[in-house]
């Protein structure tokens, strides 16, 4: 019952859209060649099965890799920026330049200096998710409540033990508000990426745009989106154990 | 049922849309201005009193659908394409085909001696757009096991410059003369030299278009070729116009694509510029469906329309 009441919700729009779509293409209100009936991308799905799969299976390790990556030197490096206003003043700026980066206009230079192949797709997936782990974990740090803080110094805490038992823990809810943006832009990087760089779900979507295959476009993307859907479910799982026993976001 | 009361109203939409705007006529380009649309741009629309906006394109740009989705009344396709998309249902027909040959080819170091484009796949890397039909043809004809396949970087020679063992598809009229302008002599091959030869920069309505307003259409491809006519004989003023919308190619390049694209739209002697025949598109289309990327043949007299 419960866990029906948790999937009904999103589960009435998807019928209702899908079907929606479905009568408007075969009714021919849409053109088929211009979008396709949910029915043809399912279709596209289960005909390609095995090269659909495959192809996600480098997507997903690749924006895995990318996300990891960017998981681990955003959190360092926004320790790093947190441990002085000097040195936060000096590098911030630089870190905001991934933010603003377009992807796709330097994804042909990632290809030259990381070769073709899958180097190049995890550091597009890297390079447009690292920010957001950044900038969240660094927010986070530094808003650790001022009470607290004066309690660690009045006990005469060392500056890494506020950080480790404090000011990290603290920084948790936004670090991985951080991480759940970071995982769904990382799976849009590994697919740019792969536009140029070659390999799964990308290069799918690339050849079936060119075949004018847009059922095998759609399958594609709608691959691509689960595989995001599926990296945010995980982080949300991960900040449920860790957080549930302390945090009111998951309580 | 529904579908035919939708169908009964589109005229009237249609109608009430045009009311009190001017009717401007969009060509959709399916890449940057290069002497590759020199005669578009040197077309006197206005002694046909056509109002004509061209729109600029980059790689992947769609036209085939923009023209059966009405967002472009004239787009330029490829022969190929267009055959994929007539199968498809979306009815667009081609009316004047620039070049005459595919100007497609595969071009390598020349340092490496290869003598055929079947060497081309005996190792290295090879940059093609994959789901193009020639690619197709290029693999059934000498097999991808020996070669690393790697995206078309789509014009950019960056690549091909750093490395000797890397071959990319190109237009013979264009990337070679960039790569050798960087000092690196390159051997091009023709794709054309398999026998796939489509028809390339076409420029296509749709048949909705076409049977509404053949008179249009008429006066449409009336400009171009007179456009293309200009352009063969005095490249120099539209090349200066290209050059400022398109600043990334040099002025000299404008001036060497120009020259060295003439063949291929000249065609054998006494070719009417932009002419088609109904066996060239025959064999394309049994090309296409022997590569499967048609289920059936289609009726090539449908495909072209000479006017």
């Amino acid at each position: 019952m419960k866990t029906l009441r948790a999937i009904l919700p999103p589960l009435i729009p998807f019928v209702a859209i899908t079907a929606t779509m479905e009568f408007l293409v075969r009714e021919g209100f849409i053109r088929s060649y211009l979008l396709p009936a949910p029915s043809a991308v399912f279709l596209a799905i289960w005909n390609n099965g095995s090269e659909l799969a495959q192809a996600m299976l480098k997507t997903s390790a690749a924006a895995l890799i990318g996300f990891a990556l960017s998981t681990l030197t955003g959190i360092a490096a926004a320790v790093l920026l947190s441990s002085s206003r000097w040195v936060q003043k000096a590098f911030y700026p630089y870190a905001v330049f991934f933010q603003t980066v377009p992807v796709i206009a330097i994804a042909p230079l990632l290809v030259i200096w990381f070769g073709y192949g899958m180097q190049t797709v995890i550091a597009s997936a890297f390079v447009v998710s690292i920010f957001p782990v950044i900038a969240n974990t660094l927010s986070g740090i530094l808003s650790t409540d001022p009470a607290l803080r004066d309690l660690f110094r009045l006990y005469g805490a060392t500056p890494s033990m506020t950080l480790f038992k404090l000011r990290f823990p603290a920084a948790l809810p936004q670090i991985f508000t951080g991480l759940r943006v970071a995982a769904g832009l990382a799976v849009i990087g590994a697919i740019v990426g792969e536009f140029i760089g070659g390999g799964g779900l990308g290069s799918v979507v690339d050849i079936a745009r060119t075949q004018q295959r847009v059922d095998k476009v759609f399958a594609a993307v709608l691959l691509a989106s689960l595989l995001g859907l599926a990296l945010f479910g995980l982080i949300n799982l991960i900040s449920r154990i860790t957080l549930h026993s302390w945090h009111a976001s998951e309580q | 049922m529904l579908r035919r009361a939708f169908l009964k109203t589109t005229p009237l939409l249609g109608f009430l849309a045009s009311c009190g705007k001017s009717a401007k006529i969009r060509l959709a380009l399916d890449w940057k201005p290069e002497p590759e649309f020199g005669g578009f741009y040197a077309a006197p629309f206005d002694k046909h009193s056509l109002e004509v906006e061209i729109l600029p394109g980059g790689a992947g740009t769609p036209t085939v659908q923009m023209i059966g989705a009405g967002s472009a009344e004239f787009g330029i396709v490829a022969g190929d394409e267009l055959v994929v998309a007539r199968s498809k249902g979306n009815n667009v027909v081609a009316l004047f085909a620039v070049y005459q040959d595919s100007p497609l080819g595969i071009m390598a170091h020349a340092s490496r001696n290869l003598s055929s484009i079947g060497d081309v796949f005996k190792g290295g890397a090879v940059a093609l757009q994959q789901g193009l039909p020639f690619a197709a043809l290029l693999e059934r004809k000498y097999g991808f096991g020996r070669v690393r396949v790697v995206p078309s970087p789509n014009g950019d020679i960056t690549a091909f410059l750093n490395d000797e063992m890397f071959a990319q598809q190109c237009y013979i009229t264009s990337e070679p003369l960039a790569a050798r302008k960087k000092g690196v002599a390159v051997k091009t091959f023709p794709v054309s030299d398999t026998g796939f030869d489509p028809y390339s920069t076409v420029l296509a309505t749709s048949d909705d278009t076409l049977r509404k307003n053949p008179a249009m259409v008429k006066s449409m491809v009336a400009a171009v070729r007179e456009g293309w006519r200009a352009y063969l004989d005095d490249p120099k003023p539209v090349n200066e116009k290209m050059h400022q919308m398109n600043p990334s190619m040099d002025a000299d390049t404008f001036a060497e694509v120009a020259e060295v694209q003439k063949p291929f739209i000249e065609g054998a002697p006494n070719t009417e510029l932009g002419a088609m025949t109904k066996p060239r598109w025959d064999t394309l289309i049994g090309q296409l469906k022997d590569l499967g990327y048609i289920p059936a043949a289609i009726p090539a007299e449908e495909c072209f329309r000479l006017l």
